[in-house]
């Protein structure tokens, strides 16, 4: 079971979620109504999941994830998100956050997504698949990097294309793997480079900014 | 942004204002012209009396032109009117003779008066009709053409053009500015209520959903409907773009936002999916009518997704309904259960685009349609 911390500005919600983690079984180490508290209790408090909603009264959702993944490397970040798939979804995604879910959803479908992203599978709804195929044809379609021997602009494989679509269209990764003929773990490692490619890029333009602004010291 | 004028017409002024200055400045030539050349003139009373009249049609048009409701007709053509009086009275006052051995009209440059004010109130057509007006005058009433009586009606025709110009142009700007403000106006104020939605009634709802699944019966009930309101709230907040223009592009996510439900995913860009609003509109009704399909025939559950590509903008709408075996879609249609496919058909190809029907047993239905993206 998992060492789970919960950030959420609203007291019944932060409260009842954590209830539903104990009585699954998890350790529910820290709760934080702030986003600058959160990533000051991290340290101590070790969590392997951090059950983060986007909309916090003090610090964006982008900010606290940056400085949880500063403070444990090795932490995962599960969003909720009361007001849907939209722009700052995204940032979270590419600041390294690797679940995704609508604060409507199911408290069986809460608990899946905790585990799931105990154990490092990316959990996506298909509203953020949505969002990340954007992404991708957008940069596709921005100008080429000024610099073609750095990074570049990231790219989907056909298939990576084609399993993100079928998700962005509600199919499970079960129906995925039927429907492709491919294993289970292979849709997820589909999935899975959709995500870290994007966050490699994300580090790498942030990298260059700094440069060029002379931040890198 | 206070500073940037709301009210229409606010353009306007300064040109009214640069008229009404302009004319008292030519009547000051005129007056200077008039008194070198008085001894000169056939009648030199009627040629204080014409300038005195100039003068108080000087007055007279910077009041009446300076209030935007007394810029209509009556005036413009009383304008004109008077003006051409002074134009066809200047060959008797001046002298026919005086004028032929190089006296200069009484009227000068302040005949240009109406062609200014005619091309500030209609634009270039308007400045052109009174230029070739005062301009025909002019030259009727002479007895030879000689090429500065020319170059003073074209330079005339030319004043009434680019000034109509300029005048339609600031019109234009102002129409622009004045909808940007209302349009900022209007996201500034759909944003605010987002947020405060957001921060309120949206995490009560999805609390009372959360707390009440574990419930049964009524409670339970509760805790359903609670959960479709905050889904709906959602769907309004996120796709609750500003009306599109007649003809301006509209974001096609924020037209098919509203059909988003508990039983309905939306999966889009994060940016805005611009069409022509005619396009977007077409598509969003088609994709209506397939998720309407799905309602009456496979279940409700629907999954949209919204592709943005290059050349091409494509909805797929998929069900997790039974489906149907390779060669049974024909079938199908036959017996109506993909009659609304034909009008999805219809509208879609109407816009030079495609639609794809695919559907296997166990895996539900699934219509894509594609339209291209017009190059603008």
């Amino acid at each position: 079971m998992a060492r789970v911390m919960v950030v959420d500005d609203h007291p019944m919600w932060r409260e009842g979620v954590a209830r539903d983690l104990t009585e699954a079984g998890h350790e529910v180490v820290a709760t934080a109504g702030e986003g600058r508290q959160a990533v000051r209790v991290a340290p101590a408090a070790r969590p392997d999941v951090v059950v983060l909603d986007l909309q916090l009264p003090d610090v964006s959702g982008v900010e606290v994830i940056r400085g949880l993944r500063a403070a444990l490397p090795e932490v995962r970040v599960l969003m909720l998100s009361a007001s849907g798939e939209q722009q700052d979804v995204l940032d979270a995604v590419k600041a390294g956050a690797t679940g995704y879910l609508v604060k409507s959803a199911a408290p069986a479908e809460f608990l899946d997504a905790v585990r799931r992203t105990a154990a490092g599978e990316p959990v996506f709804t298909p509203g953020l698949a949505g969002l990340v195929l954007g992404e991708y044809r957008r940069l596709a379609a921005g100008p080429p990097a000024p610099d073609p021997e750095a990074a570049g602009t990231p790219r989907l494989t056909d298939r990576e294309t084609e399993v993100l679509r079928l998700v962005a269209k509600g199919m499970s990764y079960k129906q995925i793997a039927e429907r492709l003929a491919i294993s289970h773990r292979t849709v997820q490692n589909h999935v899975q480079n959709t995500l870290g490619k994007l966050q490699l890029h994300n580090r790498v333009e942030l990298t260059r900014y700094a440069i060029e602004r002379g931040l890198d010291d | 942004m206070s500073t940037v004028p709301t009210s229409p017409g606010g353009f306007e002024v300064p040109l009214w204002r640069a008229i009404a200055v302009f004319r008292v400045a030519s009547l000051a030539y005129v007056c200077v012209v008039a008194l070198r050349h008085a001894d000169r003139y056939a009648h030199p009373l009627a040629a204080a009396a014409v300038v005195l009249v100039m003068a108080a049609w000087t007055v007279v048009t910077a009041l009446g032109y300076a209030r935007p409701s007394r810029r209509g007709w009556p005036l413009l053509l009383a304008d004109l009117g008077v003006v051409l009086g002074v134009v066809l009275a200047t060959p008797w006052v001046v002298g026919r003779a005086a004028l032929a051995a190089g006296v200069p009209t009484l009227g000068v440059a302040w005949l240009a008066g109406p062609v200014l004010a005619w091309a500030v109130s209609g634009g270039r057509r308007r400045g052109t009709v009174a230029a070739l007006v005062l301009g025909a005058a002019d030259l009727a009433t002479r007895e030879r053409i000689g090429e500065s009586s020319l170059t003073g009606v074209i330079l005339l025709l030319l004043a009434g053009v680019v000034v109509g110009h300029v005048a339609r142009l600031a019109v234009t700007a102002e129409e622009r500015l004045q909808r940007a403000v209302e349009l900022e106006a209007a996201t500034r104020e759909r944003e605010r209520l987002a947020r405060d939605i957001h921060d309120s009634v949206l995490q009560v709802l999805a609390l009372v959903q959360r707390r009440g699944a574990h419930l049964d019966g009524e409670a339970a009930e509760l805790a359903r409907l609670a959960g479709e309101q905050e889904a709906a709230l959602r769907a309004l907040i996120a796709g609750a773009a500003a009306p599109p223009a007649d003809d301006g592009p509209a974001d096609l996510r924020a037209l098919l936002g509203r059909y988003a439900s508990p039983s309905v995913s939306l999966s889009a860009p994060a940016g805005p999916v611009p069409l022509p609003a005619p396009v977007a509109r077409e598509l969003a009704a088609a994709t209506a009518a397939a998720l309407d399909n799905v309602a009456r025939h496979a279940g409700g559950r629907a999954w949209v997704l919204v592709e943005d590509e290059e050349d091409t903008v494509t909805v797929s709408v998929r069900d997790d309904g039974p489906g149907f075996a390779d060669g049974r879609l024909a079938e199908a249609a036959a017996q109506g259960r993909l009659g609304v496919a034909r009008s999805i058909r219809g509208r879609i190809e109407e816009l030079g685009g495609t639609v794809r029907i695919t559907s296997t047993p166990g895996t539900g239905t699934e219509v894509e349609l594609t339209v291209p993206r017009q190059r603008t």
